[in-house]
């Protein structure tokens, strides 16, 4: 364990940190103009963020201990997770090894379990409604989640995402093989229900759309701005997987050399450019699925993850 | 046995195709509309198709080739057109009822995938063959036989059903394909002539059943005649 590597980890953290914002911008804003809309520009998160810093906090009557634990814990949990998974560097930092990929999709859950706590706590109708809405797409999502960790596992024979990423660059065979182009695909239908997009949540802002944001409705100030920076970190973290450890697991640096850093960082926007586009054209030509219909995009990605598995039979 | 032995490229492309035309029978599976079986079946010819055309290439078995042109003209092509023509003169474009949603009809044909999956790993390691292309072949022909087998069984209009016929007959053929590439010409052409004329029958058969029940769903067939 050497300064520099500590160095690299902690920039690690800090590009998820102030990268994020950017990212969500980006995507609103490419949307706009995709949409012959004029568009806030890609810094309007963090002007938002910036805006919502200055603000005074209300607390609503009925909230307890749990209503200022919730934030913190969201923000603690998206800021763990960029130790874990490749960011920068393709090879691992000292704490790298301190969770798999598992360990990863545990911490993210744990936040998004706090903020559904802390909707039901404040007593409000809209933060119930979105809690068990967002526990009902959890528990679609779960199955097939664990399915693509498992397509992983058999891929790689290991779950740690550094080394899926040194396989992939490695054997083009392996890249080009049906296992991994399902799980690609598989996990971009996570991606889009994970990351607040259509086809199931919906990107106008009214109460009785409202999935993720209901639950954080009660949030004024401050805390409203912790609780959004952490779910764009969310979606950051979400993109730095789905591209650097399966779809792109190209350009990352090597050595660990401040060069190479900030080349890995201009290949990251990159990569993440070319996802968002993907991700603003799904937006565009889709429209919301009923609630009862929920289920089948997630029912389609619980079957590329199972074909995936299926194509491991090959290695 | 040619599927032992490839190059990873090559076994790669081979699993990507099968794979494929798995998930386009899972397109059969989930989708309301019977012109989008259709197509969802043509597609399937096609890479079954390409896939007759690069066991050719990478075995060299010239007379491949030859199944593969047969294979796009008749499944891709004619049989299709065969379908759309008994598709445009019933007027029916879904299936009304179902029995099945689709999203629980997809998740039901994933277990019979895992099943597959379970019994060709099997018969994979009983047989010395595991982590080859063989094993998977096996996987993808049992896995399109048992969703044939559910269109059949959960839709009731009478194109779903013929439809599933030919998915478990794509199913049989793609196996054969890559597990035992050598066939003979003679029977890829007898089986070809065979689905024609399956379809040919069964448009005889839709004709009837409109002109003496009045449905083609197999839901109202319920009173025995004769």
């Amino acid at each position: 364990m050497t300064v520099r590597d500590v160095i690299l980890q902690v920039a690690q953290v800090l590009t998820t940190l102030l990268l994020a914002p950017l990212l969500q911008g980006v995507i609103l804003q490419f949307e706009e103009r995709v949409q012959r809309g004029q568009g806030p520009g890609v810094f309007q998160p963090y002007r938002d963020l910036w805006k919502l810093f200055h603000k005074q906090i209300v607390v609503p009557d009925t909230a307890s201990w749990l209503y200022w634990a919730a934030p913190i814990v969201a923000f603690t949990t998206t800021l763990t997770v960029p130790i874990l998974i490749p960011v920068l560097t393709n090879f691992p930092l000292p704490l790298s090894d301190m969770g798999d990929i598992l360990g990863g999709g545990l911490i993210l859950t744990l936040g998004s379990f706090m903020i559904t706590l802390a909707g039901l706590e404040t007593r409000s109708a809209y933060g119930g409604i979105g809690s068990s809405r967002a526990v009902m797409v959890t528990i679609l999502a779960e199955p097939t989640l664990i399915l693509v960790f498992v397509g992983i596992t058999l891929l790689a024979k290991a779950m740690l995402p550094f080394v899926v990423n040194h396989l992939l660059v490695a054997e083009p065979s392996v890249y080009w093989g049906p296992t991994h182009l399902f799980l690609v695909a598989a996990f971009f239908v996570l991606l889009l229900v994970e990351t607040d997009r259509l086809p199931i949540h919906s990107n106008t802002h009214i109460e009785i759309y409202m999935i993720d944001e209901a639950r954080i409705l009660e949030y004024s100030g401050p805390m409203l701005a912790v609780l959004k920076w952490a779910s764009m970190m969310k979606q950051f973290i979400l993109y730095t997987i789905f591209s650097n450890v399966l779809l792109f697991p190209w350009g990352l640096s090597y050595r660990g050399t401040p060069l190479g850093v900030a080349g890995s960082i201009v290949a990251l926007l990159t990569k993440f450019l070319v996802v968002a586009c993907v991700v603003v054209v799904v937006d565009t030509i889709q429209s919301r699925l009923r609630f009862y219909r929920y289920q089948e995009p997630l029912a389609a990605s619980f079957l590329l993850a199972i074909l995936a598995i299926v194509g491991t039979q090959l290695s | 046995m040619l599927a032992a032995h490839l190059d990873p490229l090559a076994a790669s492309l081979f699993s990507l195709l099968a794979v494929g035309s798995l998930l386009l029978s899972f397109v059969m599976l989930g989708s309301r509309w019977l012109r989008h079986y259709l197509y969802a079946f043509a597609a399937q010819s096609w890479l079954i198709a390409l896939l007759s055309a690069a066991v050719g290439f990478y075995g060299n078995y010239s007379e491949l080739y030859i199944v593969a042109i047969l294979t796009a003209a008749f499944r891709g092509l004619l049989l299709p057109y065969l379908l759309l023509r008994i598709i445009r003169r019933l007027k029916i474009s879904r299936e009304v009822h179902v029995i099945l949603q689709a999203s629980s009809s997809l998740v039901i044909g994933a277990f019979a995938v895992i099943f597959a999956l379970a019994v060709s790993y099997h018969i994979g390691t009983a047989l010395d063959l595991a982590g080859t292309v063989a094993v998977l072949a096996l996987t993808v022909m049992l896995s399109m036989k048992l969703i044939g087998f559910q269109m059949l069984a959960v839709r009731h209009e009478a194109i779903s059903q013929i439809l599933g016929l030919l998915v478990l007959e794509n199913g049989v053929f793609l196996g054969a394909q890559i597990l035992v590439p050598g066939m003979p010409l003679l029977i890829e052409i007898v089986i070809l002539f065979d689905l024609l004329v399956v379809v040919a029958c069964f448009g005889v058969l839709v004709r009837y059943l409109l002109t003496h029940v009045g449905t083609t769903s197999s839901l109202e067939l319920k009173r025995l005649v004769g």
